[in-house]
C-alpha cells in the first residue's frame, strides 16, 4: 500500500521534472524558460520529496530532512527566479519576437507621459 | 523500497544531464543561470534519494547545502548582472 503511493508520487515528480527540463530546452526566450524553471521544476521536486516522506515516515531522519528540503525549495526557488527575471529584464535580454505584451515598458511609458504633462 | 529510491535518483541525474544542453548552448548568460539553478535543484533531489538508498545520513546535509547555496548563487549572479558588482 505504502509502496504504491511512493511509486505514484515519485512518478508524478519525475514526469513534472522531465516536463520542466524539456520546457527549458525548447522555450523560445529566457522569460519563458524562467517560468518553466520556477514553477514546473519546483512542482516536480515536491511530489518526489513527499514520496520519500511517505516511504520513510515524517519523523524519521530521512523523512524530516526531505520535508526540510521541500520547504526550503518552496520558499527559495520562486525568489531566485524572480531575481533572475528582474536581472534579465534590466540587462536588456531580448524577448521572443512573437511576444505580445511588455507591461513594464507600457507602465514606464505612461508614467513618463504623466510627468511630461 | 530502496530500488525505487535509486531509480528516482538516477532519473533526476538524467534530467540534469538533459539540462546540460541548455547550460552549454544558452544564447545569453541568463539562460545559463536558469539552467544551472534547475540543475542544482535536481542535484539536491538526487542527493536526498541517494542518501535514502545508501542509508548514509551525511548526504542529507550535502543536499541541504546544495538546496540553500543554489539560491545564494542565483541571487549573487542576478545582482552581478544588474549592478556589475558582487
Amino acid at each position: 500500500m505504502s509502496e504504491g503511493i511512493v511509486i505514484a508520487l515519485a512518478a508524478v515528480g519525475g514526469i513534472f521534472s522531465l516536463t520542466g527540463a524539456v520546457g527549458i530546452l525548447r522555450m523560445p526566450d529566457v522569460y519563458c524558460r524562467i517560468q518553466c524553471s520556477s514553477m514546473i521544476i519546483t512542482m516536480g521536486a515536491l511530489p518526489a520529496l513527499v514520496a520519500l516522506v511517505v516511504g520513510e515516515g515524517p519523523l524519521s531522519t530521512y523523512g524530516s530532512r526531505a520535508l526540510l528540503v521541500a520547504a526550503l525549495l518552496l520558499v527559495v526557488n520562486p525568489a531566485a527566479s524572480h531575481a533572475l527575471a528582474r536581472a534579465a529584464y534590466k540587462t536588456g535580454v531580448p524577448m521572443w519576437p512573437g511576444a505580445v505584451a511588455d507591461r513594464v515598458r507600457d507602465t514606464r511609458a505612461s508614467e513618463a507621459q504623466g510627468e511630461a504633462q | 523500497m530502496s530500488s525505487i529510491y535509486l531509480t528516482v535518483a538516477i532519473g533526476e541525474v538524467a534530467i540534469a544531464a538533459l539540462l546540460l544542453i541548455r547550460l552549454a548552448s544558452g544564447p545569453t548568460i541568463s539562460d545559463r543561470i536558469v539552467a544551472l539553478n534547475a540543475i542544482s535543484t535536481q542535484a539536491a533531489l538526487a542527493t536526498v534519494f541517494f542518501a535514502a538508498f545508501a542509508r548514509r545520513t551525511v548526504y542529507l546535509d550535502v543536499a541541504l547545502w546544495l538546496a540553500s547555496f543554489s539560491y545564494l548563487a542565483a541571487i549573487v549572479w542576478s545582482r552581478y548582472l544588474e549592478r556589475g558588482l558582487l
